[in-house]
């Protein structure tokens, strides 16, 4: 089962379009696969919506300003007569299965939310290989992580936050085991060292590099921002 | 077809201040919504237009800062309740919550095209706008007429029920439709006017 969800606050943010897309890809493949954040996403957006074309600020629009009101309606016909000139309508894309991905023989399909994403090459480090998402999002890195059966990232924090959705498969880490669903989102407060005993496919959203923290593993700190 | 009563107000009438109340008026979206998937009219599209316009304006103008953005995506918006009207089903939701979707999709990927220098326009990706659309079957849920029609219509060839289909339930021209399917014109004619002389003889001269 899901114990892992989105905040409120992320949730709201994922309504109203202020997100950046990473983490709003994030929330809609979590909300495909979790009928209560769907059920919350359905109902806040029909508030959202319901709010912002509520009609009480527009008393001041066309009542204080009656020559403006004017010149925005004839601009409106303009508008309205150049949408309507065509009468096509927009065909009904029928989509099948997403592209897929393979990692080390195991094929994935693709969630819908970044079906038509641009991925990179696939790079590996021993039990881990990653594919990035091409999402140009500045210091923002968007990933697909794929860990091997035994594999475990490093002990490590992180220096901005870091959001794990866990796409197939399993991992545990000091706060327990997640599954398939999971939205676990980490800032630099928290540290931890993900084991995947069958192995995993998670989407990742991070701001900046991982920290490890371990003995030898601090010689890994310049890779921190290989893996995620 | 669903047949929809037209109640248009005059053509001030969904602007005058004396008009003006908190209180959305949905089911008269709903309405006009429907009379623009069915009839194309433009009247009820006149109507749309100056209840959402402005309010998207404004909402656009505070996310950009800047009139340019914000009457392109006044016109984008719009011109995707022109195009799209027929995705609407008021059994999934408001007529305001589907506009919203639409907006927030538009202004979302143009953010996306001013911050990233992307044109990817994945928002369709993360927000469908049209879930009910992605499997056939669902697509003719909605009325126990339609229902029978479509066992009947399925009983035709398949080349003359894609014809059918999306000439009477995707309510596609017969051009859009040779073009979606790549076939010449005369052929879209000619399978829809042999499919309907069958659909004729198996619901009785009825319907029409």
């Amino acid at each position: 089962m899901i114990k892992h969800h989105p905040k409120f606050e992320l949730l709201q943010n994922f309504v109203n379009g202020d997100l950046p897309a990473s983490l709003s890809a994030g929330i809609a493949i979590h909300a495909d696969m979790c009928p209560q954040c769907q059920e919350k996403i359905s109902q806040l957006t029909e508030q959202v919506a319901e709010a912002s074309f509520e009609q009480n600020f527009l008393h001041k629009f066309v009542v204080d300003d009656e020559d403006m009101a004017e010149v925005a309606e004839l601009e409106f016909d303009s508008i309205i007569d150049e949408i309507t000139a065509s009468d096509d309508i927009e065909s009904v894309k029928i989509h099948n299965e997403g592209p897929s991905i393979e990692f080390k023989g195991s094929e994935y399909v693709l969630p819908k939310a970044i079906r038509n994403i641009e991925l990179g090459k696939t790079a590996q480090i021993g039990k881990l290989s990653r594919a990035r998402l091409q999402l140009d999002e500045g210091e923002i890195h968007t990933s697909l992580l794929h860990i091997d059966p035994g594999g475990s990232v490093p002990e490590h924090t992180h220096n901005g936050f870091e959001l794990t959705l866990l796409l197939a498969g399993s991992f545990t880490d000091e706060q327990g085991e997640y599954v398939a669903g999971d939205f676990i989102m980490l800032d630099k407060r928290h540290q931890h060292h993900p084991v995947s005993e069958h192995g995993c496919l998670c989407y990742t959203v991070a701001n900046d590099s991982l920290h490890f923290t371990q003995g030898i593993n601090k010689l890994l700190n310049p890779i921190g921002s290989f893996i995620y | 077809m669903p047949s929809v009563q037209s109640k248009l107000p005059s053509h001030q009438a969904a602007v005058t201040p004396s008009n003006m109340t908190n209180k959305i008026d949905h089911p008269q979206l709903c309405q006009w919504l429907k009379l623009i998937a069915v009839n194309r009219d433009k009247q009820a599209f006149t109507a749309v237009f100056k209840f959402f316009a402005p309010k998207i304006k404004r909402i656009a103008q505070s996310k950009f800062n800047n009139e340019a953005q914000a009457a392109e995506v006044v016109q984008d918006t719009m011109s995707n309740v022109w195009r799209k009207s027929h995705l609407f089903d008021d059994s999934k939701g408001a007529a305001t919550t589907w506009v919203y979707t639409i907006m927030r999709n538009v202004t979302f990927d143009m953010l996306r095209k001013v911050k990233a220098n992307k044109e990817d326009n994945l928002s369709d990706d993360i927000w469908p706008l049209a879930e009910s659309m992605n499997t056939e079957e669902e697509t003719f849920t909605d009325h126990i007429q339609n229902r029978n029609l479509k066992g009947v219509i399925e009983t035709l060839p398949e080349n003359q029920q894609q014809v059918v289909k999306g000439f009477y339930f995707l309510e596609m021209s017969q051009e859009q439709l040779a073009e979606h399917l790549n076939l010449p014109l005369g052929t879209v004619k000619s399978r829809l006017r042999l499919a309907l002389g069958k659909l004729k003889i198996k619901l009785g001269d009825h319907h029409d």
